[in-house]
């Protein structure tokens, strides 16, 4: 019986067309929006995890004082912990290491090539504490760094930009026109969070940033220092213990604010995640409102066809259709054309994705969600839309029916 | 006529002091139908005659299943029908009764094959076999070759032999026809006619409604309805107009 009735019901959608295939886009686009803005977050969430495991999570970050004017509080103040301070700090336990930079915006030059930079005055443990590898060359050394000697080590955007396919390693680059030597390369990362170029980067000794790129009032202090704890477990502990060992550095009196901040890169994670995961809910909830209107299309085309296929159902009826049986076929007809409408923008969903991925460069996945989704919504939107008219059809009088014109 | 036969064969339609009374919002009434009796036995050819709004199609609702009386009772062959559920009377529509409407009733989106086997579906017959009788019928009513094309391709005379192959397809007991003519030329209306006189005479009972005179006198009793009363009941022959 079954399958007269899915057979009845077919052929009467398939009767118009036009009417059916319109009413099947409403459910189409809302299906495809949301598989669409599904797999956007998703791709958001897991751009989110890889930039995160690039930069380590057992990080801590020491940036400087937060300001204060009217007890109100505003940007970062000036900066307060010095070479020195985070030098102190490799000493505590369970600190792998720590680093520091400074920086400087500058306009790297080798021939007529030229690219701004961001150049990044640091230590040799900074690329422990960043996760960079060396591609090619050598780091820079602890006395590199002591005699301000001007090395520089490149990210891979610098080696394309500047050198193209030459090695420049032991080549010269100008930086605001001092000659620095290349020693090292780095091993390309990718873009961070944010869409940026994480490989325009060079790394140079601090002190030779200070001495050659970057003159300061303050010229051994940090904008911000970095401390990688040996394990994420003893975040909480190693925060602790450096906020007092730099309260003590910096002689501050008990009940004064900090006049630094130290931020656990796990907390961040856990931040950055829940604002991406907010953010995903929110475009999926904002692409079901289109699900919603598609489904009232359903239930609006059903209604007109009831009305409009009144003489039908008297003649049905007349002819020994149970109600039961004039019911079902209605609902059988929104549920065929809210599953085929979910099917179809399940795929243009998967397929849009796919090609907004490829066009922004970035890895779309697949999700089960998807399906789960679509099959979902077929199934609901069918009967939930499908219902009224289909007992509105079932209620009708045979003989006020076949009196209809 | 009718009385001879009553003794010797079991009636199929056994109606028995009905009446219909419509009761409007308001508190308003209106009685259609006042205390009708009257047997048919199988193989009858009845004709029910009246003016408009007299209640023959009130009457034809109530023989036919689709509508209750108000009050008496209605025994289709043999078994009452006022005490039946909806999908009791359904069943019976799709089994027992064929009907013939004015207007055909076709589903003008569907090829004649599938309007002529629809009522098969609700007895649960498969696809293969339901078009298999279709075709049987439409041979029968001189439709044969037709079965794949849709009812807007074919004459309003041919729609209605097709709602006739329709109403036969259950081998049902009784046909009921309401004004079958009434939206056909004359001379079409008389092909229709010999259409029910040739199947009468092959057994099946009918029961039509008419208005016209010309139809009526196919049939061999009328049953004549006036302001909801049963005004006569005899031969078609045998009836003078100013007997009413
Ligand atoms: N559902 C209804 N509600 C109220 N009055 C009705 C209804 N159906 C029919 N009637 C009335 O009953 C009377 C008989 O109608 P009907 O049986 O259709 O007459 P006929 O078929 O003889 O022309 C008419 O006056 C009509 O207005
Ligand atoms: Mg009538």
């Amino acid at each position: 019986m079954i399958g007269q009735i899915l057979r009845e019901a077919w052929i009467s959608i398939t009767a118009y067309k036009m009417r059916t295939f319109l009413t099947m886009l409403g459910i189409m686009i809302g299906v495809a929006a949301v598989v669409l803005m599904v797999a956007a977050g998703q791709t958001v969430q897991n751009e989110i995890t890889k930039t995160f495991d690039s930069m380590g999570t057992n990080l801590i970050i020491i940036g400087p004082g937060e300001t204060v004017s009217g007890g109100v509080r505003g940007g970062r103040g000036r900066p307060s912990v010095s070479f020195d301070d985070v030098e102190s700090l490799r000493s505590l336990k369970d600190i792998e290491t720590a680093s520091y930079i400074v920086n400087a915006a500058v306009q790297a030059v080798y021939g007529s090539n030229n690219y701004g930079v961001n150049v990044y005055g640091t230590t040799p443990e900074y690329l422990t504490v960043g996760n960079w590898e060396i591609e090619d060359g050598i780091m820079f050394s602890e006395r590199d760094l002591k005699s301000g000697r001007p090395y520089v080590v490149i990210g891979q955007t610098i080696v394309d930009e500047l050198f193209g396919l030459q090695n420049p390693i032991g080549k010269t680059i100008r930086l605001k026109g001092q000659p620095f030597t290349v020693i090292g390369t780095l091993r390309e990362k990718g873009d961070g969070l944010m869409g940026d170029d994480q490989d325009n980067i060079i790394l140079t000794p601090a002190t030779t940033l200070r001495q050659r790129l970057r003159s300061s009032p303050r010229p051994n202090y940090s904008n911000v220092a970095f401390v990688k704890v040996t394990s994420e477990d003893r975040m909480e502990s190693v925060a602790n213990r450096i906020e007092y060992q730099l309260r003590a550095r910096h002689r501050l009196k008990e009940g004064t604010d900090n006049d630094f901040t130290v931020r656990l890169m796990t907390e961040m994670v856990e931040k950055v995640r829940s604002v991406g995961l907010i953010l995903s809910l929110l475009l999926a909830a904002i692409a079901s409102i289109s699900l919603i209107v598609g489904s009232i299309g359903i239930m609006n085309m059903m209604l007109v066809s009831v009305t409009e296929r009144t003489r039908e159902i008297g003649t049905r009826k007349a002819l020994g259709a149970p109600n039961k049986w004039i019911m079902f076929q209605f609902l059988a007809e929104s549920i065929l054309i809210s599953f085929i409408g979910s099917f179809v923008g399940m795929f243009l969903g998967v397929i849009l994705s796919q090609i907004g991925g490829y066009y922004f460069g970035r890895e779309v996945p697949i999700s089960v969600w998807s399906v789960i989704i679509s099959v979902s919504v077929a199934v609901i939107v069918g009967i939930v839309s499908g219902l009224m008219p289909a007992f509105k059809a079932m209620k009708l009088d045979p003989i006020e029916a076949l009196r209809f014109q | 006529m009718a009385e001879k036969l009553k003794q010797t064969v079991e009636p199929v339609i056994e109606v028995q002091d009905i009446c219909k009374t419509y009761f409007m919002p308001g508190g308003m009434s209106q009685s259609v139908l006042k205390h009708v009796s009257f047997d048919v036995v199988p193989g009858e050819f009845v004709a029910i005659m009246g003016h408009s709004g007299s209640g023959k199609s009130t009457l034809m609702n109530i023989l036919g299943c689709l509508d209750r009386p108000t009050s008496g009772v209605y025994k289709l062959a043999g078994k009452a029908v006022s005490d039946k559920t909806d999908a009791e009377l359904a069943n019976i529509r799709g089994q027992e009764i064929g009907f013939v409407f004015q207007n055909f009733n076709l589903l003008m989106k569907r090829t004649i094959a599938d309007n002529v086997s629809l009522p098969l579906i609700y007895q649960g017959v498969g696809e293969a076999e339901r078009y298999e009788r279709a075709v049987r019928m439409l041979h029968k009513v001189q439709l044969n070759g037709y079965e794949d094309r849709l009812p807007t391709q074919i004459s309003g005379g041919m729609q209605q032999r097709v709602a006739i192959a329709r109403a036969l397809i259950n081998n049902p007991k009784i046909i009921f026809a309401d004004e079958p003519t009434g939206n056909l030329d004359s001379k079409t209306s008389d092909e229709i006619m010999d259409l029910f006189t040739d199947l009468n005479k092959q057994g099946i009972t009918i029961v039509l409604v008419t208005h016209e005179d010309d139809v009526a006198d196919y049939a061999k009793r009328m049953i004549k309805i006036g302001d909801g009363q049963k005004i006569y009941d005899g031969l078609r022959t045998e009836y003078q107009k100013d007997e009413e």
